[in-house]
Parts: C-alpha cells; sequence; structure tokens
C-alpha cells in the first residue's frame, strides 16, 4: 500500500468532507433559501419554471466544479472520491427525510398531545389499553395472517397450474395479475359496490345484496314483470344487508346454528365479517403479483429434477410439496416478506371502503386518525413507531438470510 | 422577442407601482377551507365585488382534506391568511396552541360583532376571553323533511310535538309503512346523525338549553339522567320495529346523503320507503336530481317536534367559522373587516345552488335564491334573538368525544339495541379527556 504525504491526506479528507459534508449542504440550503424566498415574489407557474431552469442547472453546475476539485486528486483516489460525491446528496436526502422524521417520531411519541410536555410512556400504555387500539391490532393481526397466507397460498395454486398448462399460460397469468395493475383505492372502489347496500324500496345496485334479495318466491330486485313491479319488501324475501358493517355473524342463519357451542364456535361467531370482506380485497389485488412471481420461480426448476420425480412415480402433489416448494423456498420467503410489508402499510382499501367505522380500523389509518381527527400529535407517533417496531424484525430476518445466502 | 417581453416586465411592474401608491391595490390574500366545488365557488364569488373596490385580490383554496392539511400547515409555519374551519372547534384548537391571530388584533370591533352574529356565536370562537372565529355561513339541523303530499293523501297532520310525532309513526307502522329514513353512515364520521338526534332532543327536553350547555361543557357526566333520557328517546326511533325503513342494516350501512332516496322511490303498493327524515338544510345537495328542483315545494319541512313544555323554540346548527394567521397586514384585515359585514353573503346566496345561509342578523334574505332557504334563515335568526339557536354539541366537544367516542358509540349503540344505552354512555363518559 502506497503511502500518502500529509499534505495528499489533507487534501483527501478535504475533498472527502466537501463531497460528503458541504456540497450537499450547499446544494439542498441554496435552494431550499432561494425557493423560501421566491415563492412571495412571483406565481406559482413561473417558480416551477424557474425551479426547472435554476435548479437542474445548478445542479450541474455543482457537480461539474466538484468534478474539476477532483480531478487534482491522485489519479488512484478518483475513483473513490467520485463514488462519494455522486452518493453524498443521496446520503444526505436519507438522512434529511429518512432518519431524521423516524428519530423525531420516536421522540414525538413520548410526548404529549401537542408534542410540548414529555409524557413518558403513558402512549404505549393507552395502545394497549385502548379498546379501539386493541380492535385496531387485533384487526392488523387478522391482515396479517390471512391476507400473506390467502396470497401465498393462491399464487402458488395457480403459478403451478398455469405452469402446466399447455397452451393460454400467459393469457391466465395476466387475468389473474390484473388487478395489480389496478390501483388499490380503484380496487375498493369496486367492491365497495359488491357490498354496497340500499335501504328498501331502492333497488340493490350491490351484487351481494342483488343475489341475496332476489332468492326466494316472488322476491325480484325491483324488476318490472308483466307491467307491475315486483319488488322485495315481502317478509318472505331475504333482507339485504349492509355487509362492511357485519362485526360477526350473528345477523346470520349460520350464526345462530353456530350459537351456544364449543369455544371453536364462538370463535367463528365472532369473526369479524366486515375485516374479512376488507382483506380480500387485497387478497384479491396481490395473488396475480404472488402467482406471477413464483411462476417465474417455478419456470427456473431444471426439467431434470421433475422427470426424475415422475419417473419416480411421484403423484403430482407430491412433486409439488416435495420438489416445487422447496426449490422456490427463497422466492416465497420474499413474495412472503413483501405481503408482510404491505399489509402493515395497507392504508387505502380501509380508508376508502369503511374508514375505520366499525371495527375494521388497522394502524395506518389509525395514526392519520390521530393526528388530524384527533388532533393528538404524540398518540399518531406512537402508532406510527408501533407500525415500525413490527416491521424491524423482518427487515433484520431478510437481511441475515441475504447475508447467508451470498456467504454461500 | 424576448426584449419584447422584457420591457412589457418593466412597464407592467412599473404600472404597478404607480398604482399601488397608498392603497392595498394588488394585495394578495389566501383564504382556505373545507369547502368544494358549488360551495366553493359561491365563496370565492362573494369577494368579486370586493376586489372590484378594494383591488385586494382574495384567493380561495377549498379541499377535502381540509382538516389534515391546516394540521400540518401550522405544524410547519406555512399557514394560508385566513382558514375557514368547517367547526369552531378547530379555531379553539389552533387558538389554543397560539397560532391565530385574535379578532381585535385585526381591527375587528367585538361589540359590534357580537351585535351582529349574537353573544353565543362569538363565544363558540372564544378562548380564554379572547375572540378568535370569525362567524361565517351556517346550516339549520333542527327540521325533519317530509312530502305534503304524501301526507295528505293518507290524512296525516304535521306533527308538533314529539308525542304527535310517535303516535304518527304508530299509525304509519299499523298501517305496513314505515315513517322514518334514517342513515348515517359517513366515511369515518359514521353516528353523527345520531348525535344530531340526541342534542335535538336534548334542547328540547330537561332544562333546555341551560342542560345543553352543561351537556358540552362537560359540566354534567355523559351519563346523566338526562342524558340517558335523550338517549332512550332516540333508541325508541332507531329500534322500535318498523319505524326505520330497513332497520339496523340501513341505519349503519346508508349513506347520510343516500339516507332520503327511500323517501322518492315508491315500492310495489305506491307508498314512499319512509315518510320523515330529520337531516339538516344541507342535505338537498344530496338529493337525487329529479327531487332537488321539488326542494321547498315537493319536500319541505316542518320544525323538530316540541317536547318538554316551557322550553323556547330551539334550534340546532352547525357552520363554519374562519379564523386569522397573519397579523398586522391591511390587506388581511379589510377582508376581514369585510366577511363580517351585512353584504359579504350576497353573491353566495343569489347562487341557485346555495343552501347556506349567512349568520348576520342585518342580512337581506330576501335575496336568497330559494324560499326554503329563506324560512329556514328566519329560523335561524328566530331562534338566535331568543338565544336558543346551539350550534351542533359533538363539533364542540373535544375531538376524542365529539369526533370519537360519541360517533362510535352511537354506531354501537344502533346495532346492539337499547340494552346498549347505558354502556355507551359510560364509554363516552370515561373517554372524556
Amino acid at each position: 500500500m502506497k503511502k500518502y504525504s500529509q499534505q495528499e491526506k489533507l487534501f483527501n479528507f478535504g475533498i472527502s468532507f466537501l463531497a460528503l459534508g458541504a456540497f450537499p449542504l450547499v446544494w439542498f440550503l441554496s435552494q431550499a433559501i432561494l425557493f423560501r424566498e421566491l415563492t412571495d415574489l412571483i406565481s406559482r407557474n413561473m417558480l416551477v419554471v424557474i425551479g426547472l431552469l435554476v435548479g437542474s442547472s445548478f445542479v450541474f453546475l455543482l457537480f461539474s466544479g466538484m468534478e474539476r476539485l477532483i480531478k487534482l486528486a491522485p489519479r488512484e483516489r478518483r475513483d473513490s472520491l467520485e463514488a462519494r460525491m455522486f452518493a453524498g446528496p443521496s446520503l444526505f436526502m436519507i438522512g434529511l427525510f429518512l432518519f431524521y422524521p423516524a428519530i423525531r417520531t420516536i421522540y414525538l411519541s413520548f410526548k404529549d398531545r401537542y408534542g410540548t410536555s414529555f409524557v413518558g410512556l403513558e402512549n404505549y400504555v393507552w395502545s394497549f389499553n385502548d379498546t379501539e387500539m386493541l380492535v385496531t391490532l387485533r384487526n392488523q393481526i387478522i391482515w396479517l395472517v390471512f391476507v400473506v397466507f390467502f396470497t401465498l397460498f393462491f399464487g402458488l395454486i395457480v403459478g403451478w397450474l398455469t405452469d402446466r398448462l399447455n397452451k393460454g399460460e400467459a393469457f391466465f397469468k395476466s387475468i389473474v395479475f390484473m388487478p395489480m395493475a389496478i390501483s388499490a383505492v380503484g380496487a375498493s372502489a369496486i367492491f365497495k359496490f359488491i357490498y354496497e347496500y340500499r335501504p328498501p324500496p331502492l333497488t340493490q345496485i350491490g351484487i351481494l345484496n342483488g343475489i341475496r334479495v332476489s332468492a326466494g318466491e316472488n322476491c325480484y330486485n325491483n324488476r318490472v314483470i308483466d307491467g307491475s313491479l315486483k319488488d322485495y319488501a315481502d317478509s318472505s324475501c331475504n333482507r339485504a344487508i349492509g355487509w362492511l358493517q357485519q362485526r360477526d355473524l350473528s345477523n346470520f342463519q349460520i350464526g345462530q346454528n353456530l350459537e351456544s357451542a364449543s369455544w371453536l364456535d364462538n370463535v367463528l361467531v365472532n369473526l369479524p365479517l366486515n375485516t374479512v370482506l376488507l382483506l380480500v380485497i387485497m387478497i384479491w389485488a396481490y395473488t396475480g403479483f404472488a402467482a406471477v412471481v413464483f411462476s417465474a420461480g417455478i419456470k427456473s426448476i431444471p426439467t431434470d429434477i421433475m422427470e426424475a420425480g415422475q419417473i419416480d412415480g411421484a403423484s403430482e402433489l407430491k412433486i409439488f410439496v416435495s420438489i416445487v416448494v422447496p426449490y422456490i423456498k427463497s422466492t416465497i420467503i420474499v413474495v412472503g416478506t413483501y405481503m408482510v410489508i404491505t399489509v402493515l402499510k395497507a392504508f387505502d382499501i380501509v380508508y376508502v371502503t369503511t374508514r375505520g367505522d366499525l371495527e375494521t380500523n388497522l394502524l395506518a389509518v389509525k395514526m392519520l386518525d390521530e393526528f388530524s381527527k384527533y388532533r393528538n400529535i404524540g398518540r399518531s407517533s406512537t402508532v406510527a413507531v408501533l407500525i415500525f417496531i413490527c416491521v424491524i424484525p423482518i427487515i433484520i430476518g431478510n437481511t441475515y438470510r441475504e447475508k447467508e445466502n451470498s456467504s454461500i | 422577442m424576448k426584449k419584447s417581453i422584457l420591457g412589457l416586465l418593466v412597464i407592467l411592474s412599473m404600472i404597478a407601482v404607480a398604482c399601488g401608491g397608498s392603497s392595498l391595490e394588488g394585495e394578495e390574500v389566501f383564504i382556505t377551507g373545507a369547502l368544494v366545488g358549488n360551495d366553493a365557488a359561491g365563496f370565492q364569488e362573494n369577494f368579486d365585488s370586493f376586489t372590484e373596490e378594494t383591488g385586494i385580490i382574495v384567493s380561495f383554496q377549498g379541499s377535502d382534506n381540509f382538516e389534515q392539511e391546516i394540521q400540518i400547515q401550522m405544524e410547519s409555519g406555512d399557514t394560508p391568511d385566513i382558514a375557514l374551519f368547517p367547526q369552531p372547534g378547530g379555531v379553539v384548537d389552533a387558538a389554543k396552541r397560539g397560532y391565530l391571530v385574535a379578532l381585535e388584533d385585526v381591527g375587528v370591533d367585538l361589540d359590534e360583532y357580537k351585535a351582529s352574529f349574537s353573544e353565543y356565536i362569538v363565544g363558540l370562537g372564544t378562548v380564554d376571553g379572547v375572540a378568535y372565529g370569525g362567524a361565517h355561513a351556517f346550516n339549520l339541523k333542527s327540521i325533519i323533511w317530509y312530502q305534503p303530499a304524501e301526507f295528505e293523501a293518507r290524512g296525516y297532520s304535521v306533527p308538533e310535538t314529539w308525542d304527535e310525532m310517535i303516535a304518527l309513526a304508530d299509525q304509519i307502522v299499523s298501517e305496513g309503512m314505515n315513517p322514518f329514513c334514517f342513515g348515517m353512515e359517513s366515511e369515518g364520521a359514521s353516528g353523527w346523525l345520531a348525535t344530531d338526534w340526541m342534542e335535538d332532543i336534548m334542547l328540547r327536553t330537561g332544562e333546555g338549553t341551560v342542560t345543553y350547555d352543561k351537556w358540552v361543557n362537560h359540566e354534567i357526566p355523559f351519563n346523566d339522567p338526562v342524558v340517558k333520557n335523550a338517549a332512550t328517546l332516540l333508541s325508541q326511533i332507531m329500534h322500535t320495529e318498523g319505524y326505520v325503513v330497513g332497520g339496523t342494516d340501513a341505519i349503519v350501512s346508508t349513506y347520510f346523503g343516500n339516507a332520503q332516496d327511500p323517501m322518492f322511490s315508491k315500492d310495489a303498493n305506491g307508498n314512499p320507503g319512509c315518510f320523515m327524515h330529520r337531516q339538516a338544510s344541507f342535505i338537498t345537495s344530496f338529493w337525487p336530481e329529479e327531487a332537488i328542483a321539488g326542494a321547498g315545494t315537493e319536500t319541505t319541512v316542518f320544525p323538530f317536534p316540541a317536547m318538554d313544555d316551557g322550553l323556547p323554540k330551539a334550534a340546532l346548527g352547525g357552520g363554519d367559522m374562519f379564523a386569522v394567521f397573519t397579523e398586522g397586514n391591511e390587506a388581511v384585515n379589510a377582508v376581514v373587516e369585510y366577511m363580517l359585514s351585512p353584504t359579504f353573503f350576497e353573491a353566495a346566496a343569489q347562487r341557485p345552488d346555495n343552501s347556506r345561509i349567512y349568520g348576520h342578523v342585518e342580512f337581506d334574505s330576501s335575496l336568497y335564491s330559494k324560499d326554503i332557504t329563506r324560512v329556514l334563515a328566519d329560523a335561524i335568526t328566530g331562534a338566535l334573538a331568543e338565544n336558543a339557536f346551539r350550534f351542533d354539541a359533538s363539533d364542540l366537544m373535544p375531538p376524542e368525544v365529539g369526533a370519537g367516542s360519541f360517533w362510535k358509540e352511537m354506531m354501537n349503540l344502533a346495532v346492539e339495541g337499547p340494552g346498549y344505552i347505558d354502556t355507551a354512555l359510560n364509554n363516552i363518559e370515561n373517554s372524556w379527556p
């Protein structure tokens, strides 16, 4: 290793400091100050134009200036300095927009509703005692278990089955994948119509209620037959049901049958139907994604392993369980991890459909509610920290797994 | 080409400087609020004549997410000059946190303000004796919508007391129909319709406005017998078999804006789905297109029936309240003065889609585009004169209660039935911060 002279060391340090500290700071502050001053002086449209011109040319000038400085450094050091120059601003930005808010959120979670005085662990005590928070946590767990399990399950089945098709694989896969292309808000809006309820005598436009009230003699969903209107207000007809407002199954025949039996029946009777109906939306939306990823994994299984299994007389199920699943294990874990994080962040479905009414809330929505509805900064931060805590083990587990993989 | 644009800019700026002088010409005032669509357009129109006169440019930006956005803006210090809060609670909260400028500091004469909007209204936006909230437009909630033609055809008369209303409801049920429309699903605010019912009953039972004010300020507990009585009466409406069309499912699952649709729709026997719907004056903008034209004629209102004897005719309402963030700006002061003047709401009132009622006593109510609005406006000013006008209690209670447990427990009460009344009230009482 070559020894650097004191002067060279200083020079290197100077450039590194400029690249990692001073440069991003100048870059960020100059523009922040410039635009802060400008907002009051000129119209918004002008500001956008100036922002595009000045902002980009400023970045260009700074980078080219840095480039010149680096050219002064000894040749063998240039690569690492250049890397620092480009990494510097991004690190700075991540620090400013990710680490700083995260630490501040943790800090605020120990403060009161206005974020002024410390309350210790009070917010955390609240979050595990408040009935609404407990219901929210319960829902979050139900979502985690059901959504992750069923997306993986259906994804595997679809991925496997489409792979066995002789033709039309792409067609079927794209159909299953289609919901992925719809935004979660759009998907929720679609399902909101499926679950739609209207008071009688209005025509039921939700498909579930439409089917429900048309069952039985003389029950038609406001159809005109032979010139006379046939409705469903008859007492022999089924009532329409507000699906997203059912907190348990007590409104259904099945619920009444199950009542007063073993603990399992008890669990089933108390099944929060509305939460389940909501998480179905997410399963529907993400099954396609899982299927496509799994299908790619299945395609990478060498044919000779499969053929060996077939020659040995293994059934399709046996091949699936003993060859396919172990072979794409790492893919399953990746998709599973992704789903867990997605569910923990799940917000849009509940926000669009019930907005957390009647025990359907999720942590992400609750966080927003505490902030904007109840104006409680401390509690809102606490909920945010809880979500963060839930994600940490998964991130750590994933990092370890990556390390193991790369060490092999 | 470039030169000529530059030259034009120089000339324009010179003109602006020359015209400016000591007047407020060209000053900009920025207002945000929760109004969107027609209401926002109407609000902006109010400033047209003002801008013509003074040269102050007022721009209003409404947003569905105003309540969240203003929180973020206050935290970050990027507030508008004036914000139009959908409830006085927002003003009080912002004032307590020190973000607002007192009305006196922007040149409002408090005595005059009290005289033109009533002391009660001014008090809603007051914190520790300092007034922060500027009154704006209201809506009337103490009304029940019905269709006179349907009533006449069946020989029903408009009930004037609660007992008459219950008797009428029983009669309608015995004739195989449903008296009430009731739907309180409201995307995160579900339950407020039931709290409105409770408030209307509270205003008309016990000592009327006295108990009401005590209740709002938590001087009596939420499980006080008076409150329990109100909840029991509400439960009578919600849970008596056949009273509400569609029953419990309809109450908790129907979007409040669609709740009245059964009234406009006939079943196989030609009967409307319901006959009475208690809902605020703004509900007309949610009606089906063909029904809107008949507002005030085909479908009109009777006042919420009287209950206990000897109480004045009370009116329950809700409405916006504005607050000022910018201090020491002449243009903002001029806008505030204009917003509290009797001529302020003229442009909006004349719009055919307006259903909002301006609170100023000197406002010329003949300007309202619809007859029904005039009737409602008179009811509000009448109640104000008797000091029997009260603001929506849930908007005045702490948000954990008014926008939290009160709504939530009303939803639970609707689902669980009358046996749940005590639990509901106890839960709300315990949640009071």
